[in-house]
């Protein structure tokens, strides 16, 4: 009788080698993979590649159009806005917090419902509880709650990063459950049971490889989500305190000048606008890169 | 001959549906649509001192004295005539007969008695109190006679009962809401009713029938529309399309870069108030650590550059502040309010404030970086070229706006260093007194200023006549000025704008709400 293996194979995960294979044969999802990569060191290089200091005021040059040049030769690409603060270093900035906030907020929330959703689908006792608690938070809307924590702690970076994470862990809970109740009834698992694996070794070891895939596509498009959100909860007040650049916040300041200098609300606009819309099209070409379904 | 029939039943139908629709139009109720950026915290006049309730509680309720659009002359409100006695200590109020409350009470000099004795007793927690004089007591002697004594003379009394918070009340609903009056229900004499109120939303008011005791600057003094709709609409782009669309009909919250462009409209006719003084500021707590050094506040005040500030954020509507009020009374000795950041950054050093690498300035470790607490909308930008001033000198100012339903509670508290606030006064001893005497700490007096001395000054300065008064006042001025106890930004104008629906209508400066008594809103 041979021996039992100490460890099974982990089937669905993608080896390293053809997750790159597989993303270089796929010419449209290299490209939004590039422009997501520029996006995000536009973002990190914005103290070094910013022209002007975003917070730095001169009233005296307010509201200036894009392309327009002082006295001293000094060129604002972008305009700048109503303080007469350089909207181009603005944007680079309100990139980099944007990005940030809605980072740290999808990978706490989505962290978060990871865990409760692999949870719920490994333990059959605590799956109604942890379906309940995605239910109920699944039917506050993200803008309410984002209102009601800022009544009670004040607008600013700590209740819009609460507003955000907590928002975006229910859908998680709901994607991880069903992708980790699969998995559980695979053979494999019961194999590694039967020879007396723990269920925290199980569930790190082969559970979460096996859900890993989908997850990373999940936290994909919710990050985009997530940034649409973060802009839109800035955009009310409930952002970040001023002068703090945030490209929703940025958007809101420029708004009542609209007619007259539509380019203070326009810019930080279209800066979300193109975000998202790179970050959703790479999230789409990598669920289908990597659903076999869809796979050629 | 059934065709004949036929037509003229059709075409009696027609013309009765053509006479109803007529009949309709002509019984179709006359609403005033009224645009406004904030609302206020309650409509208890001797519990609140926003504009936004003194918008409406001057057309739901009434005071013994009006006001002219000079802002200088009393004209008869609900009294007819007065009389003072020759020492300036007794004041008799003959009242208007065939007055009443909206919901039908009579109106009588025991009234005018209640509502003062409510808002001057000290569980009422009544603001601005200082506007009834030092009173001795209030009597009616009949039902068309209140005698107002005083304890000592006050100049200024005629002029400073056409104040909001000398509405009277009807002290029976007080009674019964509690808490809630002026929150649920407010029963007043004005010229509209107060119907409903839906906070953040909206105010309706409903028209007075019968009302005809109005003060005598309007030709007319009954009222001429069935209902006014104060509407709150946060969004000043929003409220210029929907004046300018014809969805609604008068606003006075407009946004400065339009009102050059509204004088030449031909949809919507613009209104300047003849008088009015309406001071945009930011004040500084005295006690709180790092603000209760002179050096510091002066600094500040130098370092901020008012005139730039002033042309851009207003268009060059409003006139940048060198005293800390607009009216002409002088100051005394001289003021931190000029642009000089070299004398800030000196004043800064010798405090002790030392700048950092970051630019920053430290004092035993502890960044200079007061708290500022203000409500949120227009005051956004001008806060933000507040603090971009402010970083230039090293000083790292954190804003912190709130919506104005919660900004009177916060601003009421100890929790802020510094505060900004936009405040109207017919006179100088009307702003000095409203912000500087120490009975009124934590609000309005939010900078703490407790000065034996102001308070002295500004009660004789009550006793006497203007010309004398400002002698005093001057001294005031100077004294505060000096301190830095505010940063003054600008002096402000006051445009009323309308639509084509409604007849023009004068702006009345009266504690910058336009309308006063909305006396002469009148559809076209």
């Amino acid at each position: 009788m041979s021996a039992l293996p100490t460890s099974l194979p982990v089937m669905a995960p993608v080896p390293a080698q053809g997750l790159w294979h597989r993303i270089r044969s796929d010419r449209l999802l290299m490209m939004w993979l590039v422009l997501a990569i520029v996006i995000v060191l536009l973002a990190l290089l914005a103290p070094w590649i910013a022209p002007h200091d975003p917070y730095a005021t001169a009233m005296r040059v307010s509201r200036k159009p894009p392309m327009w040049m002082s006295d001293e030769g000094v060129t604002y690409w972008l305009g700048t806005d109503v303080q007469g603060r350089d909207m181009l270093s603005r944007v680079l900035y309100g990139l980099r917090a944007t990005l940030m906030i809605s980072l740290l907020a999808v990978f706490v929330g989505s962290g978060l419902g990871a865990i409760m959703g692999v949870l719920a689908a490994y333990y059959g006792k605590a799956r109604g509880p942890i379906m309940r608690v995605a239910d109920i938070l699944l039917s506050f809307p993200a803008i309410l709650f984002g209102l009601s924590l800022s009544a009670l702690m004040g607008p600013g970076l700590g209740s819009l990063i609460i507003a955000l994470s907590v928002s975006a862990i229910p859908g998680m809970i709901r994607v991880s459950y069903s992708a980790a109740l699969g998995v559980t009834k695979l053979d494999y698992m019961e194999a590694g049971r039967s020879i007396g694996f723990s269920d925290a070794y199980l569930i790190a070891r082969y559970l979460l490889p096996n859900c890993s895939s989908m997850l990373l596509i999940y936290t994909t498009l919710q990050l985009g989500h997530t940034i649409l959100l973060a802009s839109l909860l800035s955009f009310l007040g409930l952002g970040p305190l001023p002068p703090f650049a945030e490209l929703g916040s940025m958007a809101a300041d420029g708004r009542k000048f609209l007619e007259v200098f539509p380019h203070i609300s326009t810019i930080p606009t279209l800066t979300i606008f193109v975000v998202v819309l790179v970050i959703n099209l790479l999230g789409d070409s990598l669920r289908d890169a990597f659903d076999p379904r869809l796979r050629k | 001959m059934k065709t004949q029939r036929t037509t003229l039943v059709l075409s009696v139908l027609s013309a009765s549906l053509l006479l109803g629709m007529a009949s309709a139009h002509a019984q179709a109720p006359k609403s005033v649509l009224i645009l406004r950026e904030l609302d206020a915290d309650r409509y208890d006049p001797h519990r609140t001192t926003s504009r936004g309730a003194a918008e409406v509680l001057f057309m739901a309720g009434d005071t013994l004295v009006g006001i002219d659009y000079d802002l200088q002359t009393s004209v008869p409100g609900l009294a007819k005539s007065w009389t003072v006695s020759p020492d300036g200590l007794t004041y008799t109020f003959s009242l208007k007969e065939g007055v009443n409350f909206c919901s039908g009470k009579k109106f009588t000099a025991q009234d005018v008695v209640d509502s003062y004795t409510r808002w001057l007793a000290p569980e009422t927690k009544g603001l601005d109190k200082w506007r009834a004089g030092q009173v001795d007591s209030i009597t009616a002697p009949d039902p068309l006679t209140v005698v107002y004594k005083l304890k000592r003379p006050f100049g200024d009394l005629l002029r400073q009962m056409s104040q909001h918070s000398h509405t009277i009340v009807n002290m029976e609903q007080v009674k019964t809401l509690g808490a809630d009056f002026g929150v649920k229900a407010f029963d007043g004499t004005g010229p509209y009713c107060f119907q409903s109120w839906a906070p953040r939303n909206e105010v309706v008011l409903t028209r007075h029938d019968g009302y005809n005791w109005g003060p005598s600057i309007y030709a007319d003094a009954t009222p001429k529309v069935d209902r006014v709709v104060w509407k709150i609409v946060p969004e000043e782009t929003t409220r210029l399309t929907a004046l300018q669309t014809g969805q609604a009909d008068l606003t006075r919250y407009l946004p400065y870069y339009a009102i050059k462009d509204l004088g030449q409209s031909k949809t919507v006719t613009l209104s300047k108030a003849p008088v009015y003084n309406w001071t945009f500021f930011v004040g500084f707590k005295i006690d709180k650590p790092g603000m209760e050094d002179k050096r510091v506040r002066q600094a500040l005040n130098y370092a901020v550059d008012r005139k730039t500030l002033t042309e851009v954020i207003t268009f060059g509507n409003a006139k940048a502040a060198t005293s800390m009020l607009a009216t002409s009374t002088p100051t005394e000795g001289s003021t931190p309010f000029k642009y000089d950041v070299a004398k800030a950054n000196q004043l800064l050093d010798e405090a002790g404030w030392v700048k950092r690498a970051d630019g920053f300035r430290y004092k035993d470790n502890v960044k200079l970086s007061p708290q500022l607490y203000g409500i949120s909308g227009y005051w956004k930008d001008i806060l933000e070229a507040v603090q971009g001033d402010f970083r230039k000198v090293g000083v790292d100012l954190r804003v912190q706006l709130f919506d104005a339903t919660v900004a009177w509670g916060k601003l009421a508290t100890q929790e802020f260093d510094m505060f900004s606030m936009g405040f109207g006064y017919m006179s100088t001893g009307e702003g000095l007194n409203t912000y500087f005497i120490s009975t009124s700490v934590p609000t309005p007096n939010r900078m703490n200023w407790k000065d034996p001395e102001t308070d002295r000054l500004l009660a004789e300065g009550g006793a006497l006549n203007p010309a004398a008064a400002d002698r005093l006042y001057s001294q005031v001025l100077g004294k505060t000025s000096d301190a830095g106890v505010w940063i003054p930004l600008f002096h402000d104008p006051l445009f009323l704008a309308m639509g084509s629906k409604i007849k023009p209508v004068k702006a009345h400066g009266v504690e910058g709400t336009a309308l006063y008594k909305g006396l002469d809103l009148q559809m076209r």
